[in-house]
């Protein structure tokens, strides 16, 4: 039995309605066929805060654009999953992944390559932050002055403010961090870290090193509310990952044009907005560490 | 053979007898006028016989006290509603989002029988009560069919008008049957009278042969 | 934006089956899940917004028809069609109330699809979370005045004349925004793996190995995210409840004149709309900036939303009864509490199941924000790209919705609880 069925003042509202969406439908499917010229679009994790990602890959995106010879553009994003799930469905070809979602998103688009990495990436660690008020002392390797106390992780799918620090504590303590911590939560993103334990809605968080480095370098941390208490052991971290079929659409080699593209880029200002010295070569297979944690933790199937 | 055939019947609604032990019967083209107080059970009767004659297969119409008219609808619709049974569901969809000429050129000539020619197009919740009853009328004429049945069919109309409604009744129906309260438009438009009170029959009679005095019994205490 | 907004009320293909399923999700949660569908784009918000509302359309509806007058439908020659007996004769009557609860729906719209900028989709929300993870506060004021701005005036630009202008206009505006192209086979891939249970993906289902591999699948789900998850839902739903109602019980007289002046009524006025306007979602984001990270502020913030809205319920009616009120009444608290209350307590508690049902809802899914609802292992999950595991888990929060729904039910019948005076608005403030 038909349940409802709309007033007939707006009836007329209701034929436009099925026409503009019949019309968008129509629109929106060509769009493929559409772009004679096509778009390489790319984007990142928003490992940090908006406005600061969008400034920098703006540039990016001019820079490669005069490089490649096509149109790139940069498309950002709300979450970590968000960006995977776009590389995935091939609304952007080309991403700036963290060690975990970059073997997330190569696991779910076969084909898809890791091409380069920051020369700081393959032996990337994580600060341990705490706020003065706890008087936690710096530490050499985990021990239990930190047992008890509230902490909070980045984002979810985060390697440097979740996987790989949780991997250390598991390994240490033997136990889920929250049998280690009163309470844990999860910030969001590293920016979001810093604020939380620098405010005391936390006694400590984990954070990627270069966000914090970064942080304090431009004031944007006060270093007497927070202080480093231990620095975790190295890991592979951040990468550009490019799908597999891109060479279908832009031309055989092209995969290579745009590693070459990251490693010859040179300009001090594009490059600390990373910020890395410089970009070397990168391949799937030196992730592996992460994937292999990954696992451990049941973050993969 | 009788159109209706009522022998001690007793009607009424669920815990409440309104009529008991009634005789009535009608033959084709009898025009039958049923007078009484309010709540005398004059609708009570005619909703009764709407619903027999209807499961009987008749083709009748009616004129319901309360109109049941669509407010949000225009005087056209209401009319057309009268038929829709006749139109298939498409035809009826197209002729709500636009009157298709032939339906309008069916129905305006009956608006304009009955003075209502200007509003077809207004929509039904602008119009006076007059108008709305008039609008219902146009309806059962529409419809069509060999007996109506009207309850206060002229209620909320002037004499002059409900005038030519009975007359346009009388011509376009073979049979009516018409709860009326004008005692006057009563006997010079129906042939036969009938008087309820107290849950019975109490007059049954000729319209010309009644007197009177004896319909004033009917509104006495 | 306005696509999102206008686009879901008029593609509605309500099946009473399926309706209530659609209304258990939360249109935070449809959206989480065609985001790994259509990406980031107006498409996702409507389809998030669009279905949840058929659902809720559908029962309303149906209720509204239920209750028009159907004499002119019982009139109809015999014969007469079903469907043209319908348009012609059944919807015409419940017009009315239709408009009425639609436009109202209009502006829950609104409010839905500004929540949907939270979770990356470009509308207010978006803005909001922005400009507040970069802390500029004098931007979130705009922000949020922008809003309330929009939603106060509401009655002046939505008129049913203006419809199909906006509806143009949004299409127009859908089609110039762009986004990411919409592909099939990430629907079909969607559809047919992504939410297929991990262990049965790709696997003999005829192997009892396959079965027991997914029992300990399921069971680890189960035991690990969803029974914590739904342990705190209800926590939060039944303190929020409690702060619910003292919110409601000591916020209704202050829209009464008769209790707290001509000036205390406007005033509690504007503090009632705005906590009954600014969406649950916005409000518990908020409070956690303020507050820090616990289930305290979602406790707090939905409390007093809901409180407000069945306080501003209240207050109507305690309106409507002053003039009632015996000349020599007393006056101030004795008013309040010895002429007022008693007469509102059973609508009170009435309205309050009502909400039981919304609130649960509303606590599972800030668990997005970080307090560790159902929302919480969702958006876990969803991060992880194990899309089968979040169906599970939102399968959950429906299954807990019917019960509370259930049991709601079952006490306002036990107690003969029933509001007095139900016109479509009423009834869509305080049912879902």
């Amino acid at each position: 039995m038909i349940r409802s069925k709309r007033p007939s003042a707006s009836r007329w509202a209701a034929k436009i309605a099925v026409a503009a969406i019949a019309t968008t439908a129509f629109f929106s499917l060509p769009a493929e066929t559409q772009a004679q010229q096509p778009t390489l679009t790319f984007s990142a994790i928003p490992n940090q805060d908006e406005t600061h990602l969008l400034d920098r890959f703006n540039k990016i995106a001019a820079y490669l654009s005069k490089e490649l010879g096509v149109q790139v553009k940069y498309v950002p994003m709300k979450s970590y999953a968000a960006a995977v799930t776009s590389f995935r469905n091939n609304h952007v070809q080309l991403a700036w992944f963290g060690g975990m979602t970059g073997v997330q998103a190569r696991i779910v688009v076969p084909g898809s390559v890791a091409i380069v990495q920051g020369e700081e990436d393959p032996k990337f660690v994580s600060y341990m932050i705490a706020n003065s008020a706890t008087r936690l002392k710096e530490m050499k390797t985990l021990d239990n002055s930190i047992r008890g106390k509230t902490f909070t992780f980045g984002s979810k799918a985060s390697t440097s403010g979740r996987l790989m620090p949780e991997y250390f504590l598991r390994q240490h303590y033997k136990e889920y961090p929250e049998k280690v911590f009163s309470r844990v939560g999860f910030s969001g993103d590293h920016t979001k870290t810093i604020e939380l334990v620098e405010s005391g809605a936390y006694d400590i968080g984990v954070v990627d090193y270069t966000v914090y480095n970064a942080a304090v370098k431009n004031g944007k941390v006060d270093t007497k509310k927070v202080s480093i208490i231990w620095t975790s052991p190295p890991y592979p971290d951040y990468n550009w990952s490019i799908r597999g079929d891109v060479e279908k659409t832009f031309g055989p080699g092209f995969i290579k044009k745009v590693q070459d593209a990251f490693l010859k880029m040179k300009d001090p200002e594009l490059l600390s907005a990373f910020p890395r010295k410089s970009f070397i070569a990168a391949s799937n297979k030196d992730f592996q560490i992460v994937e292999d944690n990954a696992r451990k933790l049941k973050l993969l199937d | 053979m009788s159109l209706i055939s009522l022998t001690r019947e007793t009607i009424g609604w669920k815990a409440r007898d309104v009529l008991v032990d009634i005789d009535l019967h009608v033959e084709p083209g009898e025009r039958i006028a049923f007078l009484g107080r309010s709540g005398s059970g004059k609708s009570t009767l005619i909703t009764h016989l709407y619903r027999r004659l209807t499961a009987a297969g008749k083709a009748v119409s009616l004129i319901p006290q309360d109109h049941a008219l669509v407010p949000p609808l225009s005087v056209f619709h209401n009319v057309y509603m009268g038929q829709l049974d006749r139109r298939s569901t498409f035809y009826s969809i197209a002729n709500l989002i636009k009157p298709l000429k032939k339906e309008v050129g069916d129905i305006r000539p009956i608006l304009s029988e009955i003075s209502l020619e200007p509003e077809i197009f207004q929509s039904v919740e602008k119009l006076s009560g007059g108008q709305k009853q008039r609008t219902a009328i146009a309806r059962a004429f529409f419809r069509g069919g060999e007996i109506i049945l009207g309850d206060e069919p002229v209620s909320a109309i002037d004499e002059k008008q409900s005038a030519r409604v009975l007359e346009a009744i009388r011509s376009r129906f073979q049979t009516a049957l018409l709860a009326l309260h004008n005692v006057d438009l009563a006997r010079t438009y129906c042939d036969r009278i009938i008087g309820l009170k107290g849950n019975k029959i109490v007059i049954d009679a000729p319209a010309k042969s009644i007197e009177r005095a004896d319909i004033d019994s009917l509104y006495a205490a | 934006m306005l696509g999102l907004i206008l686009a879901p009320i008029h593609h509605l293909r309500p099946v009473r089956a399926l309706a209530a399923t659609l209304r258990a999700i939360h249109e935070l949660f449809w959206a989480l899940l065609f985001l790994q569908v259509f990406g980031p784009s107006a498409l996702t918000g409507i389809v998030a917004i669009a279905l949840p509302y058929t659902g809720v359309f559908a029962k309303v509806y149906s209720e509204m028809l239920e209750e028009a007058d159907r004499r002119p439908d019982e009139l109809l020659p015999p014969n007469t069609g079903a469907v043209v007996r319908f348009i012609y004769a059944r919807v015409p009557m419940a017009l009315a109330p239709f408009r009425i609860y639609t436009m109202y729906r209009v502006e829950c719209g609104l409010r839905s699809s500004a929540v949907l900028g939270f979770i990356g989709l470009p509308t207010l929300g978006f803005e909001l979370d922005t400009f507040f993870k970069v802390a500029k506060f004098e931007n979130v004021a705009a922000v949020l005045i922008i809003y309330y701005v929009l939603i106060g005036t509401i009655r002046w630009w939505l008129r049913p004349v203006l419809l199909p202008f906006y509806l143009i206009g949004s299409a127009v505006l859908l089609f110039s925004l762009g986004g990411p192209p919409f592909e099939l086979s990430n629907l079909l891939r969607f559809l047919t793996s992504d939410i297929v249970p991990q262990p049965l993906r790709n696997a003999d289902l005829s192997l009892a190995s396959t079965w027991s591999a997914f029992w300990t699948w399921l069971s680890m789900l189960l035991s690990n995210q969803a029974w914590p998850g739904l342990i705190n839902t209800f926590l939060v739903t039944q303190m929020a409840l409690a702060v619910t109602m003292i919110v409601a019980f000591l916020g209704f007289p202050l829209i009464v004149p008769r209790l707290t002046g001509k000036l205390g009524g406007i005033g509690g006025n504007v503090l009632l709309v705005v906590g009954r306007s600014t969406p649950e979602y916005m409000l518990v984001y908020i409070f956690l900036q303020m507050l820090g990270p616990s289930m305290l502020p979602a406790i707090v913030a939905l409390g007093l939303h809901n409180g407000a809205i069945i306080a501003h319920l209240l207050g109507r009616q305690a309106e409507a009864i002053t003039p009632n009120l015996r000349p020599d009444a007393p006056k101030g608290f004795n008013l309040y509490l010895y002429e007022y209350v008693p007469r509102l307590y059973g609508n009170f508690l009435a309205y309050s199941f009502y909400r039981w049902e919304i609130i649960l809802r509303e606590s599972a899914i800030v668990g997005i924000l970080g307090v560790k609802t159902l929302g919480f292992f969702v958006d876990g999950v969803i991060t992880e790209i194990r899309l089968d595991r979040a169906i599970i888990l939102i399968g959950i929060t429906v299954l807990a919705t019917f019960v509370v729904d259930w049991i709601a039910r079952a006490i306002r019948r036990r107690f003969k609880l029933s509001m007095n005076d139900r016109n479509s608005k009423e009834r869509a403030l305080v049912e879902p």
